[in-house]
């Protein structure tokens, strides 16, 4: 094929820039080798098919037996994939797995998914890898290392809020489905709060909840916002919602009076800034901190 | 056999819980194979995969989905691999069914690709037509499993109903 010029590429972009998701949609499913093998317009070793997925052999395997178990809707990555779908994916997975040891009489199985072209990901369309595996085959070399206690306290500290947030609470989850459904509203809702914002009528910043500032405003002052309010109003973010840092240094209760004062926000930024020790409290993670440990 | 989740369970280990609830926990361990990388395993005993009913995996894959969710959210990881070590041959290292959800980066210097091998046509129909066979022998799996429990009720009050004809009849036949 030959390189599209600057001309066909550009209105190309264009193209794909007004187009609504179902048409993307549709285009990707168009370009995507596995969406043809599910209709069966590119031939493949088919293992196992039901009314929504597919179970083809590898080409290019790992190993004798190595399976990918498609859903034959198109999904990109795993977060587009539903919930009802992917239950159904891990029975079947299940039930492949089972047989692969069975027949190719494996030591075990490997089962795999990546999300994204850093992941490993190199087709289009989500799939589920399982791989049959012998005692020292080296399929996967990688070993796990130490990371340390001190680094999975990190860890938690930084996506504990979150996970709850997507999970829906600590609560122990009731099997009927009707709660189910209920706690997945649920789950909804705190995502809103993680965008509301704190401030005070005098104050010249908003806060994230979370904030010691925040805190800080008696409960008779305090405004809540939302995200679009709060960036249309004239207050400024505090540091912690600019920068992915809650801000560590105690406010001292004067703070409210200075804001009152209308000192330059800026200035106040500044000083902030240079303010907060670099030393961690407790097992508050900055997330640059665990970002920076990939490289 | 000693445990090392069930022993988190129990509060003897220093793995962290994140998430609770009845079927599965979140947890973070030391040993990882990138900075962030979350386990996610059935709060009850389950050795490998083959043991886990299909209600309780189904929700270890949805909230290994979660988990991934929040794992590019916050760790801003440009992809996550979600993996299943099932069985001593597969390199699983504690004897209790788990799903890892490692945040990846470009460039991480992680090497979870396989190295592809070359197969014949021949061998791959072979070990298509081996599995398609046994995966039929399965039956159909995917049928929610407690729809057969009232068949079989279904099935012997038709016979009671029968029995209760029978009975009818020979009553009438009496006289």
């Amino acid at each position: 094929m030959p390189e599209p010029t600057e001309e066909q590429r550009k209105r190309w972009e264009e193209k794909i820039k007004n187009m609504d998701p179902e048409e993307l949609q549709e285009l990707q499913r168009q370009q995507c080798i596995f969406c043809q093998i599910v209709t069966g317009k590119i031939p493949s070793k088919k293992a196992y098919e039901d009314s929504a997925c597919l179970a083809i052999l590898d080409i290019n395997p790992a190993a004798k037996g190595h399976i990918l178990l498609l859903p034959k809707e198109h999904y990109a990555i795993m977060p587009q994939v539903p919930e009802k779908v992917l239950g159904h994916l891990s029975t079947v997975a299940k039930n492949l797995s089972q047989v692969l040891l069975k027949v190719l009489r494996a030591d075990g199985t490997t089962i795999f998914i990546a999300n994204g072209a850093a992941a490993g990901q190199r087709a289009q369309h989500f799939m589920i890898h399982l791989i049959p595996r012998k005692t020292g085959d080296g399929v996967l070399p990688a070993e796990e290392g130490l990371v340390g206690t001190e680094m999975a306290a990190k860890v938690k500290a930084a996506i504990e809020q979150k996970l709850l947030a997507l999970l829906g609470g600590k609560k122990p989850m009731q099997k009927d489905l009707a709660q189910k459904a209920e706690s997945e509203q649920e789950t909804k809702l705190p995502l809103k709060e993680a965008e509301i914002f704190i401030t005070s009528a005098a104050a010249k910043r908003y806060h994230k909840e979370k904030c010691p500032f925040a805190q800080n405003i008696p409960a008779e002052k305090k405004i809540i916002l939302s995200k679009e309010e709060a960036e249309k109003s004239a207050r400024k973010p505090c540091t912690c919602v600019s920068g992915k840092r809650i801000p560590l240094v105690k406010p001292a209760s004067s703070s409210k009076p200075k804001q009152s004062k209308g000192l330059p926000a800026k200035k106040t930024s500044g000083s902030k800034a240079s303010a907060i020790p670099k030393t961690k409290r407790g097992g508050e993670a900055s997330l640059d901190d665990i970002a920076h440990l990939f490289k | 056999m000693e445990c090392e989740y069930c022993d988190m369970l129990s509060g003897k280990s220093k793995a962290q819980s994140l998430y609770e609830d009845d079927a599965v926990i979140v947890a973070v361990k030391d040993m990882a194979y990138t900075p962030g990388q979350i386990t996610i395993f059935p709060r009850k005993h389950f050795t490998i995969l083959e043991q886990v009913p299909d209600e309780i995996m189904a929700r270890c894959l949805a909230v290994a989905d979660k988990t991934s969710r929040a794992v590019f959210e916050v760790f801003q990881a440009e992809g996550t691999n979600i993996l299943i070590q099932n069985g001593l041959g597969a390199g699983q290292k504690v004897p209790h069914f788990a799903i890892e959800v490692v945040p990846r980066r470009e460039g991480d210097g992680l090497n979870l690709q396989w190295q592809p091998k070359e197969m014949s046509e021949d061998d791959l129909d072979i070990t298509a037509h081996q599995l398609a066979e046994e995966i039929q022998k399965l039956g159909d799996f995917t049928a929610p499993k407690k729809k057969e429990e009232p068949k079989e009720k279904k099935e012997i009050k038709i016979e009671e109903k029968e029995s209760s004809n029978y009975l009818v009849k020979s009553l009438r036949r009496i006289p």
